[in-house]
């Protein structure tokens, strides 16, 4: 694996240049068309969604519009139960997604490799406190967790990212820190100490740039662990009610006795959107095998 | 019963590279006589571990015989069925890699490895099989308590034994060692090579010992194979090769190694250049970009291997100059000139 | 004698990790919003059980007392009283921990089973067509919501085809002598089959690509090529050697994997119905029975951490480069 030595100009070139994103593999692009497709779903919902996901429906004939199957009355995917159009919830249900996602990934990629860096880099007592720190994450299971959490706090969409943040950073420090050991030991590094540079700049310069593909990579795919949490406290009725997410049509379809009705179309949409932008993660990294199971000691 | 066990004629291994192919080994042709040591010499690269593999049919997946006969004792084992080689494999050809660590499955006891191949491949039974299992170890000079160790309690020179000892289970007709020592260091090495000598002579088996190492050939074998570029360049009995080499290249070789006898100069002398490319050899004798008596038919014409004495071959246009080569080839000008 | 020292650090740090997070859960509950003796005492009880509450659990005493009284009572078993049940915490959380155990175990077993087979066939049909196909399906079963899957399968199986019951462990008005008797009778199982589907198939993604990945190393290993120069049976090379270094990782993973599965099983209890610990967890919190709340995610967290220390082991003892030192 090529080190990256940064040099001076452009940071955004040399971060994305430092990402080695595989853009010949046909998984990795069908991943990234995916990403795109929603990304500018949830940017013009307005426009795409014909009718507010919240609005109960009527017919011409001043019918509850409720339970109709797709086509009929012009609702392409039909209605729910109360008479809302499932297609615009979909829609809407993409603005949720993504920024729990994000979000999420963004919070367990920092700070797992803020402490995997640390921790790596000074080793010592701070590493042992953090490790320590990272066996106590390991050992809270994570969506009871969140559950409870789900007790004490308001219904809100934020409650799964905060979950995250304070549980999900424990796989990405372990790697993160087992790479930088690696990394530690490199020549340049000695060098850099030997020329002077201080530690924070060794870390910048030298480190980070090596590290922030494996980030990228724990992230992508804890943007999937996200949307598939958030999805679950939705279905299990901690989510919150005001905002129409994948996870919230689940739960309201299994409640309104979608399965017996046999409703499919409104059920399952929802549940391929998950699972479309959740293996665009893993399709986009292409790296599934290093996080599945990851090489410690590489 | 004759003379001679193997013989190799004209063998091509061919690798599927890209969207061609490499002849990693193109027209091989030596012999090894029944109850000999000989040594394949030759630098990385030259088709060496290529040909040891070959014999035992099991090659890499891009890897295929494509023309030549092996024959052990009359079968042409590059041609019989899959099934057929099966039967020979470790009975009648064993083998002793070069690292016995990654050679050894790690998680199973070297007591359990000797009476796997005794019992699945000897037909031998449980009680049996252990006598034998203690009987090798003790040729080998390990005790026997170690039988139930694991690969990873063993040292280096204690593995390479048990894979001695592995490859002797079934009293082999034919044992290929590829770079046996080279993995160890230089008093281990005597040892093994001590070893591997004594058992050869007490078993009466032939061995083929392949490596890039000329003073191991020197130390135990009875004949010296030499090879270029996935030709044979020289062939005969030990001493003659080493002490009267014919072909230019073992006559660099040579200057490598000054406690060798005949290597006047004193200093090391290496030869320039690298081995070529396989994907487009050279036309003509491999060796000429790098020969210092190159003439303009060796580019030219490829020579064919012929018997300059009894039981010494050579592939070379001078073959017939060769003891004034040999005078030339022992300063070190020679090959500094040619540079 | 390093395997003592060794031995030793883990069940310490298992020990750690167990207090860190009891104490974690401690401070959750009683720094939580409101009334700090809403933890433990609900309203409705009878003035009797609420004094009797506050005794035990110290809760007019100052945090630390309360700490310390909270993993005394902890160590005899002792959680409180259920809010919703009025019966013990503990009593509770014991008789549901079989039904979820069950589910766990039946369906990581069917999962690995598969996996492992599975994995080891692609690995060996390595580049084919077959592979192309699998490996991103399989990385698509691992993308799916575990309820959805519970969902589908229901709709289909359950509702439509009507081969399989939609929910619970039994038939309403059937009634066994004990659990035993329970798990023992066939009609068990029509009821276990759709929800222990359900989380083996969510499940068996990472024990195949694991066992896959490493076929395909292991195959390329010196002593997989000697074993075939031996002469030996394909069946051999393939299984006794290859398969069985191979497995080592997976083993351990097991382990772990019970834990993640425990999270699973949550949603999947929900959509079944299935009268374990995920969902009365889940229940716990809706109806805001905090020492069933508390009880029922610590029962779940000891397993994950028991499992910690599980993998930990299993990969010492399995491995005899680590046993045989």
């Amino acid at each position: 694996m090529l080190d990256v030595a940064s040099r001076k100009p452009n940071l955004v070139a040399r971060l994305l240049r430092s990402l080695r994103l595989p853009l010949n593999d046909p998984f990795a692009l069908f991943g990234l068309a995916i990403y795109v497709v929603f990304v500018l779903t949830a940017i013009c919902a307005n426009y795409l969604a014909p009718y507010d996901p919240t609005e109960i429906l009527y017919t011409p004939s001043y019918d509850l519009a409720a339970d109709l199957r797709p086509g009929q009355e012009g609702f392409v995917l039909g209605t729910t139960s109360l008479g809302r159009d499932i297609f615009s919830q979909i829609v809407y249900g993409t603005r949720s997604a993504l920024l729990i996602g994000i979000t999420a990934a963004f919070m367990v990629a920092l700070i797992g490799s803020i402490v995997g860096l640390i921790s790596g880099y000074f080793g010592g007592w701070v590493d042992a406190l953090l490790m320590r720190l990272a066996d106590i994450a390991f050992g809270i299971p994570f969506l009871p967790f969140v559950i409870v959490l789900a007790a004490f706090l308001k219904p809100s969409v934020w409650n799964v990212v905060i979950a995250m943040a304070l549980v999900l950073w424990r796989d990405t420090a372990r790697v993160i820190r087992s790479q930088v050991l690696t990394l530690r030991t490199r020549g340049y590094v000695d060098a850099a100490r030997v020329a002077g540079s201080s530690d924070l700049k060794i870390i910048l310069r030298h480190i980070t740039p090596n590290i922030l593909p494996l980030s990228f990579l724990y992230g992508s795919i804890a943007i999937g662990w996200a949307i598939l949490t958030e999805a679950s406290i939705s279905f299990l009725g901690f989510g919150d009610p005001e905002s129409i997410s994948w996870g919230y049509m689940l739960q309201d379809a299994f409640a309104s006795q979608a399965l017996a009705k046999q409703a499919y179309y409104w059920f399952v949409p929802p549940g391929i959107c998950i699972i479309l932008v959740v293996s665009a993660g893993f399709f986009i990294t292409r790296g599934y095998e290093n996080i599945l199971f990851p090489k410690l000691g590489r | 019963m004759s003379e001679t066990l193997l013989s190799v004629r004209d063998l091509k291994v061919n690798y599927r590279v890209g969207g061609g192919g490499i002849d990693a080994v193109d027209g091989a042709t030596f012999d090894v006589p029944r109850g000999s040591i000989v040594g394949l010499v030759g630098e990385s690269g030259c088709g060496k571990t290529t040909v040891a593999r070959a014999l035992t049919r099991v090659m890499a997946d891009n890897a295929r015989i494509t023309g030549g006969q092996m024959l052990l004792e009359g079968t042409d084992i590059a041609a019989i069925p899959e099934r057929q080689m099966n039967a020979l494999r470790w009975r009648d050809i064993a083998f002793i890699p070069q690292s016995a660590m990654n050679s050894l499955d790690p998680v199973y006891t070297v007591e359990y490895q000797l009476s796997e191949v005794l019992r699945r491949r000897g037909g031998m039974g449980a009680r049996q099989a252990r006598t034998r299992s203690e009987e090798l170890f003790d040729m080998v000079g390990i005790e026997k308590s170690r039988l139930r160790d694991y690969p990873h309690q063993f040292s280096g020179g204690m593995r390479q034994r048990v894979a001695i000892a592995l490859a002797l289970a079934l009293n082999p007709k034919l044992v290929i060692a590829d770079e046996p020592v080279t993995a160890l260091d230089v008093i281990v090495q005597r040892q093994i090579l001590d070893q591997l000598r004594e058992l050869q002579t007490m078993l009466g088996i032939s061995v083929i010992l392949v490596t890039h190492d000329i003073s191991v050939v020197a130390y135990i074998c009875d004949m010296t194979v030499v090879m270029y570029a996935g030709r044979i360049v020289e062939a005969g009995p030990m001493k003659a090769v080493l002490t009267r080499p014919s072909h230019p290249y073992t006559m660099g070789l040579r200057n490598a190694f000054p406690d060798l006898a005949g290597a006047a100069s004193g200093t090391l002398t290496p030869i320039e250049g690298a081995p070529p490319n396989l994907l487009e050899p050279p036309p003509g004798c491999r060796f000429a970009p790098r020969c210092p008596f190159a003439l303009d038919i060796c580019t030219k014409v490829s020579p064919p291997l012929r018997e300059l004495e009894p039981g010494h071959r050579v592939a070379c246009h001078r073959a017939d100059e060769a003891a004034v080569l040999r005078e030339l080839a022992a300063k070190t000008e020679t090959w500094l000139a040619h540079a | 004698m390093p395997h003592l020292k060794a031995a030793a650090n883990r069940a310490l740090q298992f020990a750690l990790v167990l207090w860190a997070v009891v104490t974690i859960l401690f401070l959750m509950f009683r720094l939580m919003p409101g009334n700090p003796m809403a933890a433990y005492i609900d309203p409705t009880f009878t003035v009797e059980q609420q004094q009797a509450l506050m005794a035990q659990f110290g809760l007019d005493k100052p945090l630390w007392e309360q700490y310390i009284i909270y993993l005394g009572n902890l160590l005899q078993g002792e959680l409180g009283q259920s809010f919703r049940y009025r019966e013990p915490v503990a009593e509770r959380i014991i008789t549901l921990l079989p039904n979820t155990l069950i589910l766990t175990f039946s369906s990581l077993i069917i999962a690995y089973a598969f996996g492992i087979l599975a994995g080891a066939y692609l690995a060996w049909r390595r580049g084919s067509t077959v592979e192309n196909i699998a490996v991103p399906l399989v990385l698509t079963t691992r993308s799916m919501p575990e309820f959805w899957l519970g969902m589908v399968l229901l709709a289909v199986f359950s509702f439509w085809l009507g081969w399989f019951p939609a929910g619970g462990t039994r038939s309403a008005g059937t009634s066994y002598d004990s659990l035993w008797a329970l798990y023992t009778s066939g009609e068990f199982l029509r009821y276990l089959t759709l929800p222990a589907l359900t989380l083996a198939i969510y499940s068996q993604g990472l024990p195949l690509l694991l066992m896959r990945s490493n076929m395909l190393d292991v195959m390329k290993e010196d002593f997989v090529t000697m074993a075939r120069i031996k002469g030996l049976s394909p069946w051999t090379v393939v299984v006794r050697h290859a398969a069985r270094n191979a497995l080592l990782p997976v083993m351990t993973s097991f382990a772990i994997a019970v834990g993640y599965q425990l999270q699973g099983n949550v949603v999947v209890e929900s959509v079944f119905s299935w009268p374990g610990l995920g969902r009365e967890l889940v229940n716990a919190v809706s109806a805001s029975d905090y020492p069933l709340v508390q009880g029922a995610f610590l029962l779940i967290a000891m397993v994950v951490i028991l499992m910690n220390l599980v993998a930990d082991l299993l990969y010492g003892f399995l491995d005899p480069r680590v046993s045989h030192a």
